[in-house]
């Protein structure tokens, strides 16, 4: 287990470098730099024109005439070493401070989706492989198709309808009023949960619709296999057999893509932020990226990126807690 | 101590219903080893599994079966009439009758080791827990020879051999203390030289603890080895049954004739083995009369493929179906 443990470890510690420079990279893609952006909305309309060496001057002042390698060292040093995500220059302040709380509240949306996908689908999928071939595997398969069919989008539109009819109008956003800019309480907490379930109901839906059709799959396969059998020829009663052999098995694809649920979860993140008015980081980045501020967009994609490579490390070691085979590398 | 009559399954298939058994009859008695043989799909194993109600959903058991088993409190137990998911039933799996299937590795869940699958038994079985039930599945290990069983109950089934597999498998099995032992093939996934030793620790075993065993196979060069009487099985039915010397030195039915021949001999090693010649009718299209009549070389014309044998009884206790020994079949 310990190697296995470090061979992960090094090989997540490699992604997470190879996918700094690529973050670095995108962040020096777009023409042109904020130096320019800058004196542009500076003095654009005020009748002085602005001369190559100005925007020098103010490039130089930014810190971003210097090579791309010295920038990099200095961008991911701040990071590595102080967890300083640089100056967002737009905003006249730093990046930590712009999306602070927005990490924490899209890392808690992105949790309450996965709970919320993991805890349906796993024991729903259980019981439609169990109960084969019956009216609530018919059901549940319409709901499937249903499920990967409706744009997530759509289904926030039609929920957040009903949600303000039978909860009343304060269902948008992640906050009350009163809470949205107090500090952290227990009553504060609380808000957020309540606010937090619709957008991850929502987020959680297709991927509900695909885990619920993969552990339905994966165990009506385990149902069939001869240790089963032989479990229950020894006397085993059928209830825990079910749950000790083959659901327990039935679970491995499910941990195994929770890396792909993630990255899926944030590519809906923004378009269902939109619709249910929530303020996350994908709008941001949005943002950040048109008005050619790349510490911020820099920042928000490397986050995700490192939450995406983070999980999948987290979904290996699951995994081989769960399968022995893949612990001792049988 | 277990009889079987008129046991008869069918399958519900997409193709319509299959009965792969009929009518199918046998006795194991105290202390003895019934071999069954027979080509593959012969229906020994969905018989077996009858035994113990593991047939799956779409099975039918025709309802003038009558399986009766006489447990080890001497209570007589009518296997047909056992509720799905009672006790009796759970007690009957496993804690009566014990099963070792063909595939020691698949027989095993790979996510959790030989010890808990043993103790788990042990628990449901004997009422031990703790340190007295990891006890008995050590002691289970090393009657079965496997080799430093302290560790080997700590390890999970990939990291054992398939001999040390299958003797592990025959451990949990008999870790419930089973008083008749129905193996199924145990040995055709194992090399020849590790076959052997397995074999031959189940004869002993068996003999050791004097439980009835059912022993499936499809080589009778192994019933030779291990049984006490032998069932001949054709499509679904019996055709020849006997004590095993009986029936090896003097094969009534025509079928095991050909079973005879068929085992690989030493002094024979140059001649080919002759397997039974033509194929096996597919159970969904069983032959009308004998089902035999199809490949067999001595069939009646005229009265083979239209009438089904009776059984018929030979001397020590021999039964056999078919019409060559019918004394009052009328002449063709
Ligand atoms: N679940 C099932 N559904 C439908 N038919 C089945 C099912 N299980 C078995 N059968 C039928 O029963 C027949 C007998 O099967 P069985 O497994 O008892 O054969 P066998 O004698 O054990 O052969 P082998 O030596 O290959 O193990 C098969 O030919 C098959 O057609
Ligand atoms: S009954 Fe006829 S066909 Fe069947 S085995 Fe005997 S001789 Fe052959
Ligand atoms: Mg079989």
């Amino acid at each position: 287990m310990a190697r296995f443990l470090i061979e992960r470890l090094f090989g997540m510690i490699v992604t997470l470098f190879l996918v700094s420079i690529m973050v670095f990279f995108i962040m020096e893609l777009p023409p042109g730099d904020y130096a320019e952006r800058y004196a542009f909305r500076k003095y654009s309309g005020t009748g002085i024109t602005m001369t190559e060496a100005d925007v020098q001057a103010i490039r130089a002042e930014l810190g971003l005439d210097a090579p791309a390698i010295t920038r990099y060292l200095d961008w991911m040093g701040g990071i590595v070493l102080n967890g300083d995500f640089g100056p967002a220059y737009a905003f006249d302040t730093s990046v930590n401070n712009i999306i602070g709380d927005k990490v924490w509240l899209t890392l808690g949306l992105l949790f309450a989706t996965l709970i919320v996908t993991y805890v349906i689908s796993i024991p729903v999928g259980i019981y439609a492989a169990v109960r084969r071939g019956g009216l609530a595997d018919y059901g549940l398969t319409i709901f499937s198709y249903l499920g990967l069919a409706l744009p997530n989008f759509l289904l926030a539109l039609v929920m957040l309808y009903f949600a303000n009819l039978w909860f009343g109008a304060s269902i948008g956003g992640l906050f009350s009023p009163q809470y949205a800019e107090a500090p952290w309480s227990a009553a504060k907490f609380w808000d957020l949960v309540k606010h937090l379930w619709l957008p991850a109901a929502v987020l959680a839906w297709s991927a509900m619709a695909y885990q619920i059709q993969t552990v339905r799959a994966t165990m009506s396969d385990e149902l069939g296999k001869l240790s089963v059998m032989a479990a229950r020829a020894r006397g085993v009663p059928e209830a825990r057999l079910l749950l000790k052999y083959p659901a327990r098995l039935a679970i491995n694809p499910v941990v195994s893509t929770i890396g792909f649920d993630v990255n899926r979860i944030f590519s809906e993140l923004p378009i269902v932020a939109v619709v249910l008015g929530l303020t996350e980081l994908g709008d941001l980045l949005l943002k950040s990226y048109l008005d050619l501020d790349m510490n911020v967009a820099g920042a928000i994609l490397l986050l995700l990126t490192v939450v995406i490579v983070v999980m999948n490390f987290v979904s290996d070691l699951l995994l081989a807690w769960l399968d022995p085979r893949i612990r001792l590398g049988g | 101590m277990l009889t079987v009559e008129n046991l008869t399954i069918s399958f519900r298939t997409d193709e319509g219903r299959i009965t792969p058994v009929q009518d199918v009859g046998f006795s194991v008695a105290e202390g003895r080893t019934l071999g069954i043989v027979g080509e593959s799909g012969s229906g020994k194993s969905v018989s077996t599994k009858a035994l113990m109600r593991l047939l799956p959903g779409n099975a039918e058991i025709g309802r003038e079966a009558r399986m009766r088993y006489t447990s080890k409190s001497g209570e007589d137990i009518a296997i047909e009439a056992l509720k799905p998911g009672s006790r009796a039933l759970r007690r009957l799996r496993g804690g009566e009758i014990g099963m070792i299937f063909q595939e020691p590795m698949a027989s095993f869940s790979p996510v959790y080791t030989i010890g808990n699958q043993i103790m788990e038994t042990v628990r449901l079985h004997r009422g031990l827990n703790g340190t007295a039930a990891r006890d008995l599945a050590v002691e289970m290990l090393t009657k079965v020879g496997i080799s430093n069983p302290g560790a080997r109950v700590d390890q999970y089934p990939h990291e054992l051999s398939g001999g040390m597999r299958q003797r592990a498998m025959i451990a949990l099995a008999l870790s419930a203390g089973p008083r008749l032992l129905i193996a199924d093939e145990p040995t055709t996934a194992l090399d020849v030289t590790i076959q052997a030793q397995v074999l031959d620790l189940m004869r002993d075993l068996q003999r050791d603890l004097g439980m009835g065993m059912i022993f499936i196979t499809h080589d009778l060069g192994v019933i030779a080895h291990v049984a006490d009487d032998v069932a001949v099985m054709y499509l679904g039915t019996i055709v020849e049954t006997g004590t095993a010397r009986e029936v090896l030195k003097s094969p009534a039915h025509p079928y095991t004739r050909g079973l005879i021949k068929a085992i690989p001999r030493l002094d024979r090693l140059d001649a080919r083995l002759e397997a039974v010649p033509g194929d096996i009718p597919s159970p969904s299209a069983r032959p009308t009369g004998c089902p035999f009549h199809t490949r067999c070389a001595e069939a009646i014309a005229g009265l083979c493929e239209r009438v089904t044998p009776p059984e018929v009884r030979l001397a020590q206790g021999r039964r056999v179906r078919c019409h060559l020994h019918d004394e009052t079949r009328a002449v063709a």
